[in-house]
């Protein structure tokens, strides 16, 4: 995959087992040849709702997440949801050709802990209006903009 | 898996509630005097008491000055859209009878204070009782009393609202009783459990602990929420301070002396639910009416006013209920923009929303120095344990 050249990339059964081994967050998933599916709770902080979550990684693919239920456009009314890719809403979790996420990082130990970061931000951007996790927007002064592989990643992203 | 789910749902249920409760807390400190202001008021206020104290007035020669009411209790908070407190403190005259005129001892510290040019400058008579000005920061209310020889429990009188007579009061010994009802502990079930699960359990973020007690806080957040609640109200009808003190000590100890709590939250909504309870109607010549009585003297009845002024009681009756209704709710919602979302409608949007974001301010220095962590049915938190996994860096991207 574009952006991980310098370490293996994890093998489909590898991230599932990583998945089933975590002591931290539990769920259940569909291991295919080509595509890994994962199933799981998240509730960020004990305030928070418990979201029913899903994660999606294809073979040579970038993971997608989306929250099944409850659905975030109800909760979020009239707005736009921050941080999404849209059709379907995914989640924005990490900023693509950086190495934050590829293909050696492990599902338990980058997607799920920042699915909950990306979680706690919405039910407080819920009331205040306002993201306070900070991030990255397409377009925006940003210093990777020319960079070919967060290019890439964004054609396959949107 | 379901049964791991329901399992956790206890366990969250018991957490969602003590977080609840923390950010309460976390609202009362937002709502406090700070350090600064405090030690800045206690000069203040000890300065004043060396001037008084001496006055050449043969009738001021022994006098004691002492600071009463919420500053004392530890119950203050700032008052809503100003910056100053209240500062209230007692002047008591020794050696002087209740055949002194109340208004002639008035007077006579009128005297002594304008005798400073400085306080003569931010002084301000009140019907009771005199006010130091200290723009922006505190006014002082010194009230002058003096002994009453009719109480047994060392309690003193204050001129009444029209400056004619004396009127029967206690503040130390309410004091007193105050701190001893504040420091009963309710037994708590939650510790219980929680202690059995030591191992398991981690502390949700932000981790703080409660440093006032229950009662103090309770007292703070009713406070606030009468302050919210009347804000546009124009007819003097609030109930009074002394009042929501004197009926949540009370409720407050019954509670703790004769339930066990799931948590504070619970001491907290029960203490409000009994409130009522301490309000009396005895037969007073042929009429029902209402007290609240000071248990620390004989005759200083709180609710005095509710017996010529009726609005007041209806009043007291629903914001009592308003009350209890928002915290009861916030005790059963879900969802921190649903529970923040009911504590700014109940306790004021800009209060809320500064304790809030300091406490995204503490998650995200936490994201920010790596001591982030996923723990094991807590969800983030920055203590760790051997089930928990740091978070990562990372940015959000997207629309």
């Amino acid at each position: 995959m574009a952006g991980s050249t310098t370490r293996n990339p994890l093998t489909l059964p590898q991230q599932y087992l990583f998945l089933q081994k975590s002591k931290t967050v539990a769920g259940e998933g569909v291991l295919g040849p080509r595509r890994l599916e994962w199933h799981f709770h998240a509730q960020p902080t004990p305030l928070s709702r418990t979201y029913q979550v899903t994660l999606v990684l294809e073979r040579d693919g970038t993971p997608d997440v989306r929250v099944v239920d409850p659905a975030l456009r109800l909760l979020a009314g009239e707005r736009d949801l921050p941080h999404i890719y849209h059709d379907p809403d995914r989640l924005c979790l990490y900023l693509p050709g950086t190495g934050q996420w590829d293909a050696s990082k492990r599902l338990d130990l980058t997607i799920i802990p920042w699915t909950h970061l990306w979680l706690i931000y919405f039910e407080e951007w819920l009331v205040s209006d306002d993201w306070k996790g900070g991030g990255k927007h397409p377009g925006e002064d940003d210093p990777n903009e020319g960079n070919r592989a967060l290019r890439r990643s964004l054609q396959r992203q949107r | 898996m379901n049964q791991i789910f329901s399992h956790t749902l206890t366990d969250t249920a018991i957490q969602r509630r003590a977080q609840v409760f923390t950010i309460l807390e976390e609202i009362c400190q937002e709502l406090e005097w700070t350090q600064t202001q405090f030690e800045k008021a206690r000069t203040s206020y000890e300065a004043v008491a060396d001037w008084l104290a001496g006055s050449s007035d043969p009738m001021l020669a022994s006098l004691h000055v002492y600071l009463h009411g919420s500053g004392a209790l530890g119950t203050s908070i700032k008052p809503i859209g100003r910056d100053e407190f209240d500062v209230d403190l007692i002047s008591f005259i020794l050696g002087l009878g209740p055949e002194i005129a109340p208004a002639r001892l008035k007077a006579a510290i009128g005297q002594r204070l304008r005798e400073h040019a400085y306080y003569a400058s931010i002084l301000e008579e009140k019907k009771r009782c005199w006010r130091l000005n200290y723009a922006g920061d505190f006014h002082l209310d010194i009230s002058p009393t003096i002994a009453n020889p009719n109480c047994m429990n060392g309690g003193e009188l204050v001129p009444d609202r029209k400056l004619r007579d004396w009127h029967a009061t206690n503040p130390r010994a309410y004091r007193a009783l105050f701190d001893e009802r504040a420091a009963l502990v309710p037994r708590m079930t939650q510790s219980i459990i929680a202690s059995q699960r030591d191992a398991a359990t981690t502390e949700p973020f932000p981790v703080r602990q409660s440093v006032k007690g229950i009662l103090r806080r309770t007292v703070q957040l009713l406070k606030r929420h009468r302050d919210l609640e009347f804000l546009h109200v124009q007819e003097e009808i609030a109930p009074i301070s002394i009042i929501i003190t004197t009926l949540a000590m009370r409720s407050y100890e019954m509670c703790v002396r004769r339930h066990v709590f799931a948590d504070e939250l619970e001491v907290l909504i029960d203490t409000i639910r009994l409130m009522p309870v301490f309000i009396e109607r005895p037969l007073v010549n042929g009429r029902q009416i209402y007290a609240v009585w000071n248990e620390t003297t004989n005759g200083e009845n709180f609710a005095e006013r509710w017996n010529e002024e009726p609005a007041r009681v209806e009043a007291f009756y629903k914001w009592h209920s308003k009350a209890l209704a928002d915290f009861e709710s916030l005790r059963d919602l879900v969802g921190l923009d649903a529970i923040v979302g009911s504590m700014k409608d109940s306790l004021g949007d800009k209060l809320v929303a500064r304790t809030m974001n300091r406490r995204m301010d503490a998650l995200n220095e936490g994201r920010k120095t790596g001591a982030l962590v996923l723990g094991a049915g807590v969800g983030l938190t920055t203590q760790q344990s051997a089930a928990s996994t740091p978070v990562p860096k990372n940015e959000f991207f997207g629309d």
